[in-house]
């Protein structure tokens, strides 16, 4: 019988603890997207809209600057929640192209290259990798919503003081809530596009394509049954209704509500992340 | 004859050839070279599936230009990986022949014909996706010889083949030669390129640095040392007594004692030594070559020389 | 093999790729869409009819005119009775920036839904009071005829037609570069400009049948479900032209765009940024003038429907003028002039073709 001598030691140092491991994917994804020429453009025309923003919250708090000037002009210098809901429309236009930019390169490489395999082979889960990605994107579009939204709101609390937070409140957690999920619903439309789709512009345009053409489907659902619960299937309507719950503005009465609003992007959400569970294996089947 | 005349080629500011002058008879040639050097740029130019940005190319007279003339009587296996999509093998060697102009009954006996060559029939009706690396390389070997052509253009066609397959591959390589057709192929593995070629050409850099046949290839590198094994029992004298001589760069033990490993700057001048030995009294065996393979040409011409 | 039966060949071995491809799929769902809708309005409204004649009073339309803003909710029961629905719904008070620190009463609306068998009137109190009214026909053959007018031009051809020719026609070249496929074409003994007469016309096919009978399909759904009557009326007097001229516009709109994404696919390595800017040269050409207008696909698919679109009236002039043809071409003229553009792109397309090479590292 042949005796071997044991020359294998495992490793027995330090390791890393799991959510560092996760966050190497992001760390390496940041630094290709932001070194992106397009991205760094978008970032920065996304800052505008925030800028103009913050102007209009300094002038809506010094009231000297206008003092004599008719009442229509003193409730549309208001900072109330319909300010930033028309502050949350806007970035999240700069959002949704930023998904479109950003978000099919994440997956859509390691598919085509057959890359999973190395990723699923190291201590990682699909969970884990679906999350990492999540996070990438978490990061990137909370550069032109969350973190401005917040700025902004910030700003505002400084400037009106205390008492105003106080009543006000809510319209930061609704920044912060309502910018999550919607950068939660983007998100997951990128990474699922980026997942199906291999070519990384088609991908793009997919992730595009889907708010337009479900607006599309919605109102003509609504024009040929003659009815209004069909906004709640268009993605934007349902967020912005969302949106308008959250910051404690008038809903049309006709149109769905925030609950039914909020029912469809749960579900689009959850099949969103089954479609994305399912195409990521880490061995293609050809039969 | 396939000319190459003054061909070169670019992709944007990366070299593809440059100013290729190439000849090449019927039989078996092989285009060896490291990776980037140029060869399935050299093979997609003669196919037309990239052009020339300047300089003259003919394949038995033909313009790669005219697809519809070339492809009649060419047959092309390439490196990539892909066939159709969802395609099965046997329909990836039948819609080929259809497109060749073959009748349905034709294009399927041969294609059955082809596939039953590169010994895949089992796997046929199985989708081109689901096949190991070796049977790709066979079903695309199999699409290149289905409509018989005269020139066989194969790149890295032994890559991923199991030894049986690979000689069978090489039988069927040295048939086409043999009938005075073209087969030109790129490959890295030197020693069975050295077995059956005809001729080799090699290429470093995008530029063809030689060609023709090993041995008169080797021939004419005169500057360059030529290594020999000598057996002989009395090894320390034996080369003591070379490097008395002026032509010899080294001598050195062979590995496991089988001689002496020399290496002289003359040829000529290395035989009337080894006679002058001889003459002395000093019993050698034999002497053999060990650098007239492509292994060695390649090391030289492309690893920069020794 | 005649350059003809060669176009034919790859057309053939080209065409069960288009229609069966996994790719294909969500073509077949943007076609198949407006019959989905529209059968389902039929089922729907022959479902609501049968449920909401069983409930509440039958009104008749005489009733229902009478029911106007003002009149309390007790006049309204008194004078049409039961209604099908009535429920009330309490709202959130909403934070009054003007004064936000008044006590805030929930306020109660009540809805009410009136069925006179053919139409419903959904009624709006506030406070007791009639303060919103809003008639819909279940059916009504003109509402529909006009509504699949908007469909088809709104939804079917910009992007339905549009997102489907994109996908199958930038597909035939650019999609075989990304699979590294494309060269098992290149390697066939036909002449490139055969190669792309062929795909094209295999895509073209596919795209006519499936678009073409989607309009077809879609026409049939809105059309069938009609009074008999009415619908009698229709098919003997335009009904079948008008069937033609959507199916039609539908197959001109794959010859058309069909040939300017196949162009795209060759002559660009991202064809989504022409892709974007001709959707919105097509959305923008009711501003330029009339020699540019003709350049667009749409200007003469718009041309050749047989309904015009009803723009709501209130609709600013510049939404107007961008959803509506200034000046619509006969349709000798559309068709004559959609196949002449479609030729000239298919022109750039063969010369592209011929210089196209495989280099697949390219590709991303």
């Amino acid at each position: 019988m042949a005796v071997y001598r044991r020359g294998y030691q495992r490793y027995e140092g330090a390791l890393t603890n799991h959510f560092g491991r996760m966050m190497v994917i992001p760390r390496y994804s940041w630094e290709r997207i932001l070194s992106q020429r397009f991205v760094t453009i978008l970032l920065v025309v996304s800052l505008f809209w925030p800028v103009l923003c913050a102007g209009f919250v300094y002038l809506a708090n010094h009231t000297e600057l206008w003092q004599g000037l008719g009442g229509g002009l003193k409730r549309f210098l208001a900072i109330n929640g319909r300010f930033f809901a028309v502050f949350m429309n806007v970035q999240s236009t700069f959002a949704l192209i930023m998904a479109a930019v950003a978000g099919p390169g994440l997956i859509a490489p390691d598919l085509v290259n057959n890359a999973l395999p190395l990723y699923f082979s190291r201590p990682m889960t699909r969970q884990d990798y679906i999350l990492s990605r999540l996070i990438v994107l978490l990061g990137i579009l909370s550069l032109v919503t969350i973190v401005p939204g917040m700025l902004l709101f910030g700003m505002q609390v400084g400037i009106a003081g205390f008492d105003w937070f106080i009543q006000n409140w809510y319209l930061g957690a609704a920044i912060f809530f309502g910018f999550l999920l919607y950068i939660g619903v983007v998100s997951l439309v990128a990474l699922t596009s980026s997942a199906y789709v291999k070519w990384r512009v088609v991908a793009g345009a997919l992730v595009l394509a889907f708010f337009f053409l479900l607006t599309g489907a919605a109102e003509m659902v609504n024009h040929v049954f003659r009815v209004d619960w069909a906004s709640a299937l268009n993605p934007a309507y349902a967020l912005n209704t969302v949106w308008a719950g959250m910051l404690d503005i008038d809903i049309p009465d006709d149109k769905p509500g925030v609950m039914e609003c909020a029912t469809f992007l749960l579900a689009i959400s959850g099949g969103l992340l089954a479609a994305l569970a399912r195409k990521l294996r880490p061995v293609e089947v050809v039969r | 004859m396939i000319v190459f005349d003054n061909v070169s080629k670019f992709y944007g500011d990366v070299l593809g050839v440059n100013r290729v002058d190439l000849h090449i008879p019927p039989g078996i040639t092989s285009l060896v070279g490291p990776n980037g050097s140029g060869k399935t740029t050299l093979m997609n130019l003669m196919t037309g599936l990239v052009y020339p940005n300047s300089g003259v190319i003919q394949v038995r007279g033909i313009s790669p230009f005219a697809p519809e003339k070339l492809m009649k009587i060419l047959g092309y296996a390439t490196q990539y990986d892909a066939g159709p999509r969802g395609a099965t093998g046997f329909d990836f060697v039948y819609t080929g022949l259809l497109l060749h102009g073959f009748t349905k009954a034709e294009a399927q006996r041969r294609a059955w014909a082809s596939i039953e060559r590169v010994g895949l029939t089992g796997a046929a009706k199985r989708k081109v996706a689901g096949y190991s690396k070796g049977m790709r390389q066979r079903i695309r070997l199999a699409q290149a010889i289905a409509h018989d052509p005269e020139v066989l253009i194969l790149d890295e066609p032994l890559n991923g083949l199991d030894p049986l397959v690979r000689a069978e591959t090489i039988a069927l390589f040295r048939d086409y030669g043999a009938s005075g057709r073209h087969v030109v192929l790129s490959s890295h593995v030197l020693q069975e390129v050295d077995v059956f070629s005809d001729q080799v050409i090699l290429i470093a850099n995008g530029m063809i640095v030689a060609e023709g046949q090993i041995r008169s290839v080797r021939e004419e590198i005169h500057e360059h040392p030529s290594q020999f094994l000598l057996h002989c029992r009395n090894a320390s004298r034996v080369a003591s007594m070379l490097f008395e001589e002026e032509h010899i760069a080294e001598v050195k033990m062979a590995p496991e004692g089988q001689g002496l490993l020399v290496l002289t700057k003359n040829r000529e001048a290395f035989s009337m030594a080894l006679e002058r030995i001889a003459l002395s009294g000093t019993d050698i065996d034999g002497v053999m070559p060990t650098d007239e393979n492509v292994d060695a040409l390649y090391e030289y011409l492309i690893g920069g020389g020794r | 093999m005649t350059p003809w039966q060669q176009i034919w060949t790859i057309a053939r071995l080209e065409l069960g790729r288009v229609f069966f491809s996994k790719r294909s799929f969500w073509v077949y769902l943007l076609a198949i869409f407006p019959s989905v809708i529209f059968t389902g309005h039929a089922i729907d409204a022959t479902l609501k009819a049968r449920q909401w004649s069983g409930r509440g009073e039958k009104i008749t339309a005489e009733v229902m005119n009478k029911l106007q803003t003002g009149m309390t909710d007790q006049e309204v029961l008194r004078l049409a009775g039961k209604p099908v629905t009535d429920f009330e719904r309490t709202r959130r008070p909403r934070r009054r920036e003007e004064d936000p620190d008044a006590e805030k009463q929930p306020e109660v609306r009540r809805y009410m839904m009136y069925f006179d068998g053919k139409r419903r009137v959904d009624l709006r109190f506030e406070d007791g009071k009639l303060v919103g009214r809003n008639t819909r026909d279940l059916l009504n053959f003109e509402e529909d005829r006009k509504v699949y007018a908007g469909m088809f031009q709104f939804f079917y051809l910009r992007l339905g037609v549009f997102f489907g020719c994109l996908g199958i026609f930038i597909n035939l070249f650019r999609g075989e570069m990304l699979d590294r496929s494309l060269h098992f074409w290149f390697l066939a003994p036909v002449k490139r400009e055969v190669l792309l007469l062929g795909k094209y016309c295999a895509g073209l096919i596919a795209a006519s049948l499936i678009f073409g009978g989607g309009a077809l399909l879609s026409f049939l759904a809105m059309a069938l479900p009609q009074d008999p009557a009415e619908l009698q009326t229709f098919w003997q007097t335009n009904g079948v032209e008008h069937a033609v001229w959507y199916v039609a516009a539908a197959m001109l709109g794959c010859v058309g765009y069909g040939s300017v994404f196949l162009a795209a696919g060759l002559l660009l390595k991202n064809p989504i940024a022409p892709a974007i800017v001709m959707l919105l040269w097509e959305s923008m050409n009711g501003f330029l003038p009339d020699v540019m207008q003709k350049l667009s696909v749409l200007h003469y698919l718009q041309s050749i429907c047989p309904v015009p679109v009803p723009l709501p009236s209130d609709m600013p002039t510049v939404m107007k003028m961008l959803l509506a043809p200034a000046a619509p071409s006969s349709a000798a003229v559309a068709v004559g002039g959609l196949l002449g553009v479609t030729a000239l792109v298919l022109f750039a397309a063969t010369q592209a073709v011929r210089r196209l090479e495989i280099n697949y590292s390219t590709e991303a």
